[in-house]
Parts: structure tokens; sequence; C-alpha cells
């Protein structure tokens, strides 16, 4: 089952939390939480295991960010979800930070850099960190949570 | 007065963003050394909206609009996969008859998107008949669905817990007629294009796409099965009525855009099959989940619901933090994953070439950049 | 002297009537598709809704050589100054035609909040006829070049040779 070889995969990368999913009420089977710098040892593993990245995203928690990987595979069911938690600020760098999974999976190229755009999350080692979606000399990250929100839309 | 750049070979040409042949405002930067590409750059955003802005703005019901914008050539897919997952976190189940009934519909839509792709890919490869023909059929197609869900290109007609009308019994000779009609249609398709010289000569061969480039890009839909991997939502993780159906997955051996092509016609077949099931077993019943709250406040969580639309796999990933609106939706669009492999594909490929890969990838550029 | 665009330095009278009948009976649109309205543009040239028999189904992809901008879809603030440049290199006289909800003051997407896009087309460009729908329909479509065939040439559409009152 790739279930339980994921698991084993991931055991030996000493992540936060590897777990069994909801599937019916959530779509996922394989929860894990892991640090924004285990990403690239985590997508490397899920790789060697001939799963794909579905989808890379992020949500702004107010106090941190989420990155929120998801990852499923061609030749059995198996929806993995890696949630990893970023702080906005750090003492060494301002503005928040994680490393690439592109060098992993040359898919993530993109997500990663909409994640940029629209979060203003950068991602160290990424080959070609400009905006994706808004123009190149736009100076605002749409998706915060305190970027322009409608009063009392119900 | 010339000079021989000995050092400089290559000059930058842009294709777009406003071209006849990138399928909306798509722009690709090109570097050639002479005729053949070194480097393609896709520029996206032009078709930005903010969609994922707008669902952090509205509640629930307000957002189901979009989803007809985001793929307008396949939107009941996408109303399909919004509606799934927010009755996932809400708890409710659509009723047998409302599950058909969507079905229907949805590969009616699916249908109508790969005539919309054939007819505008062979106009792209220089050819004008086909897209009459497509068109042609696809004008009946609306008809039909015109008749039941009231629109003929975005779709807003899935509700959470099933569909706000019954189909009535002109709809179901009609869409029998269709179907017939549609397969004697698919004899003029193979004579008129699979077989023709130019076009087999234009697309065999081209624009191959390998296993490994497919796991790594995360590709999905018929340009994925074009390249040998048989991974369909519909069968590989069933969802709403498909597992009462008995439908194959057509996949192509060598991963070129002739293959890509043949797998999308032989789909709308399967299509077909898919729909004529679904009438002869059409359960009675009713066709809406009973108790469906006005106001939708569904439960704190996160759920992600994949479908498969005409284009690949959409997602829909939804938090919620137990409010009227949306914490936070992202829309997980195939043809995002789908076009990225571009620059890697097109390399040392003509610029005609490059017309027939990206034709055949089959990007709809308004759900790229959302 | 100034001349505004579309406006002839030269009156010809009876000569510009003959003309102003020319261009209105064979305009030539650009292929200008940006969103969703860009579908139902092209199954108004098709068969069903042929738009070749008033004269307007050759889509020419270049500018320079179209009279008539459709702009079907949402103009996004990205792609506002390449709508403006290809309004430029169209010679005149030029028309354009703004479909759907989205060309004509921002459509769905136009809400206090919203960054992206230019909330209609005729904040950046100057527009003849609009056509209200989301997407509006092929036979819209239709209808409002046969408007705009009535604004070249000022004439009631039935009889060519009446006036328009009004």
């Amino acid at each position: 089952m790739l279930k339980d070889k994921l698991k084993t995969a991931l055991a030996s990368l000493n992540l936060a939390q590897v777990s069994d999913g909801d599937y019916a009420r959530t779509g996922y089977h394989l929860e894990v939480a892991a640090g924004p710098g285990q990403m690239p040892a985590v997508a490397q593993a899920m790789l060697d295991q001939g799963c794909f990245l579905e989808s890379l995203t992020a949500v702004d928690l107010r106090e941190s960010f989420t990155l929120v990987y998801h990852f499923a595979s061609f030749d059995e069911l198996c929806r993995t979800v890696v949630h990893a938690s970023l702080t906005k600020e750090t003492k060494e760098a301002k503005g928040a930070q994680a490393p690439t999974i592109s060098l992993v999976y040359p898919g993530a190229d993109w997500y990663e850099r909409e994640v940029y755009d629209l979060f203003g999350i950068k991602f160290a080692g990424h080959p070609n960190l400009k905006r994706l979606l808004l123009p190149e000399d736009a100076d605002f990250h749409p998706l915060l949570k305190d970027f322009g929100a409608e009063p009392g839309n119900d | 007065m010339i000079e021989l750049g000995i050092e400089e070979k290559t000059y930058t040409l842009n294709l777009g963003p406003q071209h006849p042949s990138t399928h909306g405002v798509l722009r690709v930067v090109l570097e050639m050394d002479g005729e053949y590409i070194t480097k393609a750059e896709p520029v996206i955003g032009y078709g930005h909206r903010g969609h994922e802005h707008m669902a952090e703005n509205r509640n629930y019901q307000q957002f189901l609009p979009n989803m007809g914008r985001v793929d307008y050539l396949h939107a009941l897919a996408y109303n399909q996969g919004y509606c799934m997952a927010v009755e996932k976190l809400l708890g409710l189940t659509v009723p047998e008859r409302g599950e058909f009934i969507r079905v229907i519909l949805s590969e009616l839509n699916r249908i109508s998107s790969h005539l919309v792709w054939i007819g505008a890919y062979l106009l792209d490869l220089g050819a004008f008949t086909p897209i009459l023909y497509a068109f042609d059929d696809r004008e009946n197609l609306l008809d039909l669905l015109d008749r039941i869900t009231g629109s003929r290109l975005t779709y807003c007609f899935y509700r959470f817990g099933g569909v706000p009308r019954d189909l009535d019994e002109e709809f179901i000779t009609g869409t029998r007629a269709f179907i017939k009609r549609l397969r004697s249609r698919f004899r003029d398709y193979e004579s008129l294009v699979t077989k023709n010289v130019i076009f087999i000569n234009r697309t065999r061969g081209v624009g191959l796409i390998t296993r490994d480039q497919a796991v790594k890009y995360g590709l999905t839909g018929p340009t994925l099965r074009g390249s040998g991997i048989a991974y369909d939502i519909r069968k590989s993780e069933p969802y709403s009525a498909y597992p009462a159906f008995d439908f194959q997955i057509p996949i192509g051996d060598k991963g070129d855009v002739f293959d890509r092509y043949l797998v999308r016609i032989l789909e709308m077949e399967q299509s077909l099959r898919i729909i004529e099931q679904a009438l002869n077993q059409l359960p009675n019943g009713p066709i809406m989940a009973d108790k469906v709250p006005k106001r939708l406040k569904p439960a704190a969580g996160e759920v992600y619901q994949a479908v498969e639309s005409a284009r690949g796999e959409f997602g829909c990933y939804i938090v919620s933090q137990g409010d009227l609106k949306p914490y936070r939706i992202k829309l997980r669009v195939p043809s995002f994953g789908n076009l990225s492999i571009l620059p890697e594909v097109a390399v040392d490929t003509l610029v005609a070439d490059l017309v027939a890969i990206l034709g055949s990838v089959d990007v709809v550029i308004p759900e790229i950049d959302r | 002297m100034e001349a505004k665009t579309g406006d002839p330095l030269i009156r010809l009278g009876l000569l510009e009537e003959a003309l102003n009948l020319a261009r209105a009976n064979s305009l030539w649109p650009l292929t200008f598709g940006l969103a969703c309205c860009a579908i139902e543009m092209m199954a108004a040239g098709m068969a069903r809704f042929d738009l070749d028999r008033f004269g307007a189904g050759v889509f020419r992809p270049s500018p320079r050589q179209a009279d008539l901008m459709l702009v079907a879809g949402t103009i996004s603030k990205k792609m506002g100054p390449a709508v403006v440049r290809l309004y430029e290199q169209m010679p005149a006289p030029k028309w354009v035609i703004a479909i759907g909800n989205c060309a004509i003051s921002g459509g769905p997407f136009n809400y206090p909040s919203q960054y992206a896009i230019v909330p209609g087309a005729d904040l950046i460009i100057p527009v003849d006829v609009y056509i209200p729908g989301c997407p509006p329909r092929p036979e819209a479509i239709i209808e409002a070049i046969l408007m705009l065939e009535e604004k070249i040439t000022k004439r009631g559409r039935l009889r060519k040779f009446r006036d328009v009152k009004g």
C-alpha cells in the first residue's frame, strides 16, 4: 500500500506529525506536518515513491503563514497533505522565507512564484522568483489578510 | 553597415498576448536561433481577475457564479467540484437522481469543451472546415443544455445539495437524438482530420512528453493520458454517480501531439457512453437534499475535492473557520501545471510546432490566471 | 486644424455616404478575445449565427488590417496597455464594440477591493456599442454589429435610404 510506504519513507525524516487523514471528510489519506526547512527532503521522499505535486499554496493565518502541499499518485489513490507553518518575520530576515522544492519538482516553480506573488513569501534557492500573475511592478500582495477587506458583505 | 554578430546567435520574438493561436491572453517570449526555438518562456497574468481574493469576500453561495467563469468551457465540472467540497464540509448528501443529472450535464459539457478544442486547434493549424463542423455540433448540444440550465457557456447550475431543475421528456429525447447524430459525425471527423496527411505530418512525433516529466510537472488530463498514463479522477478517485457506469479511459502510447488529439476524440465517445447509460438508469426521486440551510456555516476545517474536467484534475481546496465566508479557497487548475511544461517541451522545435504543442496542451488562460 | 480620430478632414457629401455604406457593410473585426465572451464571439462567427452574411466575418489577427475592435472579456490591469496599444495601431476610421458586462463596467468582477481589473473598456478606449450579458448570446453580438452599421451610416436598418429620427 502506498500509504504505508510513504509512512515508512517519511518516518526517517523526523517530522512533527505523520498521521492518517479522514478521507470521507477531508479528502486526505495522509496528513503530515513538517517544518519549512524539511520540505526539500519531504519532496524528495515523495518523488522517490512516484507521487506528483498536485498543488502548492499558502494560507495567511494572521500571525503566521501555513504552506500547504498536496501530493497524489498516478498509480494508487493516496492523497497526502503537508502543512508547513511559517513565521512571518524572523530575527535574521524580514519577511517570510522558505526553501524551494522546485529543484526536486520543476512543476513547483510556477506554484512558488504564485505564492510569492500573492503572499510575499520568498523561496530561497528558487531559480526565477518573479511575479507571475500581477504586473511586474506591482507593490502589493493581494491575498494577505490585511489587504483591503470589504466592510460587511453578507 | 552590416556587422556579423558571431556571439549573438539568438533573437527574441514575442508571441502574444494578442495572437490568434495562443488561445486567450497568453504571452510567450521566444528566443530563437534561426527557425529553432532555444528558449520559450510563457508570461501569464493577463487574465488575472482575483477569484481567490473574491472568495474571501463573498459567502459560499455568492462565490458559486465565479466557478463558471474560471474555466468557462467546462463550467459544470467546476461547479461540481466546488459544490462537492462545500457539501463535504456541511455533511450534505446529494440524492441519487441529483447525482445522475449532474453527471449527464457535466458529460455533455465535456463534449462541448472538446468540440471547441478540436475546432480552435485545427484553426490554429490552418484548417478552417473542422471548426464549422465542430461548432455546429456544439450548437445542437448547447440547445439541450440551454433548455435545462438557462445558459450557453458560463453555467451556474448546481446548488449545494443537488440541482435546482429536473430534466424533462424533451431533454431526454433530444439527448438521445444528439448522441445518435454525433456518433455519425465522428466518421466525418475521422476522414476529415484523423486520416488527413497534413495533420498527421504536423502532429506525429512532435511535442513528446515522457512519464518522468509528467510526474515532475504534475500533469493531468488528456495531456497526461496521451503519454500512456491512465489517470482519470473519474476512475481513480470515483465521485458522484460515476461508479455506476461502465466506460474506458483512452490513453496514447507515444506521448506526442497526435496522441493527445486522439485521446480527446475517443473521450468524447466515452462521454456519450456514460450519458447513454445514465439516461437508461436514471432513478426517480428528489433532486435536491432536504434541509439545506439558508445561511451556510460549514464546519471549521479544510477539504480538498478533486474532479475530472476536460483539461485535467480540478481541485478545490477550501479552508473554513466556521464563518459564512470561506477563509481561503485555492483552485487547483489543470492548465497551470500543464502549461508549465512548455519551456521544457518547446526547446529545439520550430515556431509552427510550438503552435501545435501549445494547442495540444489545451489551456484556458483565465483558468491559469484565475 | 485639429481633427478627432475618425473625423475626416475633407467632407465629400454623397461620396462620403457611399463610403460609409461600404465601411458599414464590410467591417473587419480584430480577433481580441480576452475571456469567456470570446467563445460567444467565435460562435457568432460560425455556421449557425453567421456574421459573414453581414460582411463582418473576416476576423483579422493584425490590428493594422482591422477596423473594428471587439473587446470580448475582462481587461486586466496587466492587459490594459496592450489594449490601448492595439487600438492605437488600428488605422482610422475605427470602431469599438464592448462585448459583455466585463468590458462595459467590470461585470461580476467589479467590487470595492478589486485590485486586478480595469472596470470597463471605455475607461481606456472610446467605445461605440455596448452589449450587456454574461456572456451575451451570439444574436446580441449580431444586433450590435447592425446597430454599429446604423451608427456609421446614420441611416435606419431596414430602409437604408431613410434618415434615422432622433
